[in-house]
């Protein structure tokens, strides 16, 4: 049995990873959940967003805030061109599956072409910083990206139980005629929406630049453990997204410090197969 | 066998004896190893195929049925010493193993059944490979096949592998064929278009998802084994690379998913082409137009090609139906003798959505023979009991019998295999399924489950019975909403019930309609067949009915003759309100 | 003239569902109308509401003229819809429900008030209103749908059944509460099979049958028509 400190210390990891996982786990379960689409695609564009976060950052200097904020921008636009084309061909669910696969596999391609196969990772002067909390080091850039999650949770979570285009827009998903009866313009709302979703994805992108190792094949890696995440949370649930992530972050990581760091991608397949079969109602 | 069917059936055995001869020639081993390749692709493709295309519950982890099938091979042969061959039917064994066990967890699910499912074999798919690399099953560092031997079948080990591959594209073919035209096929093809309807038509759908699911993963899986000893190097990185999860689904909608002979034709061509485009270090490419090509066809072909050409053929030459000139009578079966039961008995039955008690404790017997007309007001609790008598909701509290036994717990499949059938107020047919298929399907598996050329021609009389004989081939998207409320009885005859209930088939249709829809009403009662039918129209109920039986706010509050039930104090109350209930 | 509906026709599928419906309601005014089940009443009220687009003739709300314009644009012009079957949010609270109706931004200045009013009106649903709709029972659902449409501030009123699926006592509260609104000026058009309460509330009534309006008049004079019985009963 590893010693007390150092499971602590590798929840408290593991919480942190949760949290980002929670953060890309927020777009996908708001485009399931409210716009009926599901984007395998979200990870990859969250790759492509580190990529050009580390090559901004280290080829040209830009430090990774404007390079984030440029980011946003242009994949807002992205993800309302994303949802013109599902619009305009009347995409269905299961089709958006197999469209958004093919954009993941393009831009890994693209990935792939543009910065070769090879590993990359982003060094900055935060990189080795950390926060020294009585017998716990907590690494700055790992928290930094657990607060933005939170935030970015809770303020969305706030927007959509709150705010009129937030209700408008959950109100657009349960029953858009209904909806558009009491002048809701849920096309209008939806293009917002995917175009957060997309921005979402960015956010992400840019934290994975800072704390992770990049390869063009990492696209995959996060599809299972974010999916499930997704559905644990609760499909267009900003909060349970954030909660399944820490809790599926912290059980990958009682895993690792407990049985081998090596099973820890069973972890997640395994809750939601609990899941599944214990409270089939869940989902 | 016509010439029409005989010409593919002499092609495919000429082009498979001539791909047989390949090893004996003199070919450059290029070619030869490229012909496996596309074998390969055919067998995934077409394998996928089986439950992805035909049923529509997209697999997106076909690489790890295909890796199961490549390590058991693998583990097998070398750690061992299990003979080659035998590996075979372990790999493909252990894959549907896998496959089913994801099935069955998935497939039980009421809500996002197709899009789990689709993820849970994404995530699988990692989950297979992390287990088999953090095992010694390859422990990181992959596995030799070098040593194993390969049976020198056809001369050299190279000819006995370019063999098994062509077996495999052989019976992955051969299997998809069988089963588009088998019972399993005819239901899988109903699942994709309503789940909900073939169930209630007697499809065991769950069953046949796990039938279908154990096909395509076992087939994969032995595609594998075949594999492993192809590379005789295998690691892990490569079996469980995306692209063995994406070709097979690209292949597919290609060629066209719902086509047995789709998925084999999209691989030719898109093997062709990635080898014609880039090979090596420049893959990426390859995939990246592969990519896009998927993206493009799902968005403006989204049938496949095979299917767009069949259609477009079959549009210029349009196939010639064979109308019975005269429709022969069925022999008259004689209304059962006053039997000890009633056909159907409904015990204090009750049902609640959230809130609202959309049945309360309603309790209503049917007679032999009978026609019973249901009525009420909207939201009164008709479809929600009808929803109860065939099995799709289950009820909270009561009792149904059928013929003097409980039939409230079984599923709905079952019910409709005992004897009763439903047509539905909005017709839910079959979209891509012919009008003659869409009546066909509960012939065969309706209470007789009539062999094939026997549902063909039962479906046949039913179409001639309600007029629709004309439009055997149409879709039913080319029918007017007429036509697609008879193809609806007509579904329901098919499956020749003991008990018919009926939702509002009199609704949209003209006088004249409406009163060959009353004869034909009673005309099926003289077959024999009890029926209950829930219907607005007040003219039709008590022309039709010989009893009435009347539901408010989810309580019967009412049975009897038409006249007598439609001058009850209460029931004149429902409808028009007190002022009028004197 | 509050709503002008002129020859409209609408269909499904090729098959007509309505067919050159005439009809007007003044301000101020109820209007009924009545017919048995898959008459076409629901049709009729969902165009108006915009939910289902015209094939033909023309539809004007205040003199201003709505043929084909999108649905959400309809409520702009004082049109606020009771639907057929309540089709709550069920997902949302009670307050989240009737805030949803006073989505447009004219209503939502006044949305206090409304709150207010609903509230006075149904007051249950002042002690509900934190609890998720869909638990709620078939008569708190109703109000929950009535006080959505009047968060809107409407001049006309569309009710699609509203005594759907409802006890008697419900139905005369329901009633009593339709009331209350009509006398601060709110004109309804009201589709009912509940023949007696759709007539007893009415100024006006139609007759709906298989798509076409087959009579028209004051409550009593319907009434007193055979007809009625025969469309209903079949007898």
């Amino acid at each position: 049995m590893p010693h007390f400190t150092l499971l602590a210390q590798s929840l408290l990891t593991g919480i942190l990873a949760g949290a980002l996982y929670g953060l890309l786990a927020l777009g996908l379960s708001l485009s399931w959940g409210l716009l009926r689409l599901v984007n395998l695609g979200h990870f990859a564009m969250a790759l492509l967003g580190a990529y050009l976060t580390w090559w901004f950052g280290t080829v040209y200097g830009i430090p990774p805030w404007w390079t984030g904020l440029f980011i946003v921008g242009a994949f807002f636009v992205y993800g309302m061109g994303l949802h013109w084309v599902f619009m305009r061909f009347r995409v269905a669910e299961m089709a958006s599956m197999l469209i958004t696969f093919s954009i993941a596999v393009l831009l890994e391609s693209l990935l792939q072409a543009l910065w070769t196969a090879d590993f990359r990772r982003y060094e900055t002067a935060w990189s080795s910083a950390s926060i020294v909390v009585g017998p716990l080091f907590v690494p700055t850039l790992n928290l930094a990206a657990a607060l933005v999650a939170a935030v970015l949770a809770l303020a969305t979570w706030a927007w959509l139980r709150f705010t009129y285009v937030g209700k408008a827009l959950r109100a657009g998903a349960e029953d858009a005629p209904i909806a558009a009866a009491f002048g809701i313009n849920h096309r209008q709302l939806s293009y917002l929406l995917s175009g957060l979703c997309a921005a979402y994805a960015g956010v992400a992108g840019v934290f994975i630049a800072l704390i992770a190792t990049l390869a063009p094949s990492e696209i995959w890696t996060w599809v299972g453990v974010v999916f499930a995440v997704v559905i644990i949370g609760r499909l267009g649930n900003p909060l349970g997204a954030l909660v399944g992530g820490v809790l599926i972050g912290a059980c990958e990581a009682m895993t690792m410090a407990v049985v081998n760091p090596a099973w820890a991608p069973l972890v997640s397949f395994s809750v939601l197969i609990a899941l599944l079969l214990f409270r089939p109602k869940w989902v | 066998m016509s010439v029409r069917r005989l010409a593919p059936a002499a092609f495919f055995a000429v082009l498979g004896l001539a791909l047989l001869a390949v090893p004996a020639l003199d070919i450059p081993a290029f070619y030869v190893s490229f012909l496996y390749i596309v074998f390969n692709w055919i067998s995934l493709a077409t394998s996928w195929t089986i439950l992805s295309g035909f049923a529509g519950y997209w697999s997106f982890g076909h690489a790890a049925f295909f890796g199961i099938g490549v390590y058991t091979a693998a583990t097998l042969a070398t750690k061992f010493g299990v003979p080659f061959l035998w590996t075979l039917p372990l790999a493909a064994g252990l894959a549907a193993l896998l496959g089913t066990t994801i099935g069955f967890i998935v497939f039980r699910l009421q809500r996002l059944r197709g899009e789990l499912f689709a993820l849970m074999t994404i995530s699988m798919t990692f989950v297979v490979a992390t287990i088999i690399s953090n095992t010694p099953i390859d422990g990181g560092s992959g596995v030799y096949l070098i040593s194993v031997a390969v049976p020198e079948l056809f001369g050299s080990p190279t000819g006995t592998i370019y063999v098994l591959g062509l077996a495999m594209a052989a019976v992955a073919m051969a299997t998809a064929y069988a089963v588009s035209r088998s019972r399993l096929g005819l239901g899988l093809f109903a699942i994709h278009d309503d789940e909900d309807v073939a169930e209630t038509k007697g499809v065991p759908t769950f069953r046949y998802k796990l039938a279908a699911i154990a096909l395509s993963s076992g087939i994969a899986g032995a595609v594998g084994a075949v594999y492993s000893i192809y590379v005789s190097y295998v690691t892990v990185g490569e079996t469980f690379e995306i692209t063995v999860t994406m070709y097979p689904v690209v292949m597919s909608i290609f060629g066209g998913a719902r086509h047995w002979l789709g998925p084999a034709l999209g691989a030719v061509v898109i093997t062709t082409a990635l080898y014609s485009l880039a090979s090596g270090p420049q893959a990426y490419i390859g995939r990246a137009v592969i990519a896009l090509g998927l993206i493009l066809v799902i968005l403006l072909m989204p049938q496949g090609v095979v299917t767009t050409v069949l259609r477009w053929w079959r549009r210029r030459m349009p196939p010639r139906v064979i109308v019975p000139e005269r429709i022969e009578p069925r022999p008259r079966e004689a209304i059962p003798e006053a039997s000890p039961h009633p056909v159907l008995d409904c015990r204090d039955v009750s049902k609640a959505f959230g809130g609202i008690q959309a049945l309360r404790n309603v309790s209503l017997a049917v007679a032999p023979g009978e026609i019973l007309g249901l009525v009420g007001p909207n939201g009164s609790g008709k479809s929600t009991l009808i929803n109860v008598i065939t099995g799709h909701y289950q009820i909270d509290g009561g009792a149904v019998f059928f013929d003097g036994a409980r039939i409230d717990a079984l599923p709905a499949h079952t019910i409709a295999q005992h004897g009763i059938a439903r047509s539905y107020q909005i017709p839910r047919l079959f979209n891509h399924l012919t009008v003659l298929d869409n009546v066909a399907l509960p012939a065969r598996f309706g209470t007789e489950h009539q062999d094939k050329g026997a549902a063909a021609a039962e479906a046949m009389h039913w179409l001639a019975y309600t007029g629709l004989a004309a439009r055997a081939t149409a879709l039913p998207q080319q029918l007017n909403l007429h036509e697609r409320k008879f193809l609806e009885l007509a579904r329901a005859l098919a499956a020749r019930p003991r008990l018919l209930l009926l939702d509002e088939v009199m609704s949209g249709l003209n006088h004249t309609e409406i009163d060959a829809a009353l004869m034909l009403v009673r005309d099926i009662r003289e077959r024999g067949t009890t029926i209950v039918f829930v219907e607005h129209l007040m003219r039709a109920v008590v022309a039709l009915s010989d009893r009435v039986a009347v539901l408010n706010e989810g309580t019967l509050i009412a049975v009897g003759t038409p006249q007598e039930t439609m001058r009850d104090a209460e029931v004149i109350n429902v409808y028009l309100g007190k002022a009028h209930a004197s | 003239m509050l709503l002008e509906v002129r020859n409209l026709s609408v269909g499904y599928g090729g098959a007509p569902a309505i067919v050159d419906i005439e009809l007007d309601v003044e301000v101020g005014e109820i209007v009924s109308v009545i017919g048995p089940n898959g008459a076409g009443k629901s049709t009729l009220i969902n165009a108006i509401a915009g939910i289902l687009r015209a094939e033909k003739g023309s539809l004007r709300v205040g003199g201003v003229d709505l043929t084909g314009i999108a649905a959400h644009r309809v409520c702009r012009h004082g049109v606020a819809l009771v639907p057929e079957g309540r089709r709550l949010f069920v997902g949302m609270t009670v307050e989240e429900n009737l805030e949803i109706g006073c989505y447009r931004p004219e209503a939502r200045k006044v949305k206090d008030e409304s709150l207010m009013r609903v509230y006075d009106l149904f007051p249950v649903l002042r002690e509900r209103r934190g609890q998720i709709a869909g638990t709620l029972s078939g008569g708190q659902q109703q109000m929950v749908a009535v006080g959505r449409a009047l968060m809107a501030g409407p001049r006309l009123l569309l009710l699609d059944e509203p005594s759907l699926g409802l006890a008697p006592s419900i139905v005369a509260e329901l009633f009593r509460a339709l009331r209350i609104i009509h006398a601060e000026g709110v004109a309804m058009l009201l589709v009912e099979q509940n023949v007696a309460q759709a007539l007893d509330i009415a100024d006006r009534a139609y007759v709906l049958e298989e798509g076409r309006i087959v009579a028209t008049g004051l409550p009593d004079e319907l009434l007193a028509q055979s007809r009625i019985r025969e469309v209903y009963l079949g007898l």
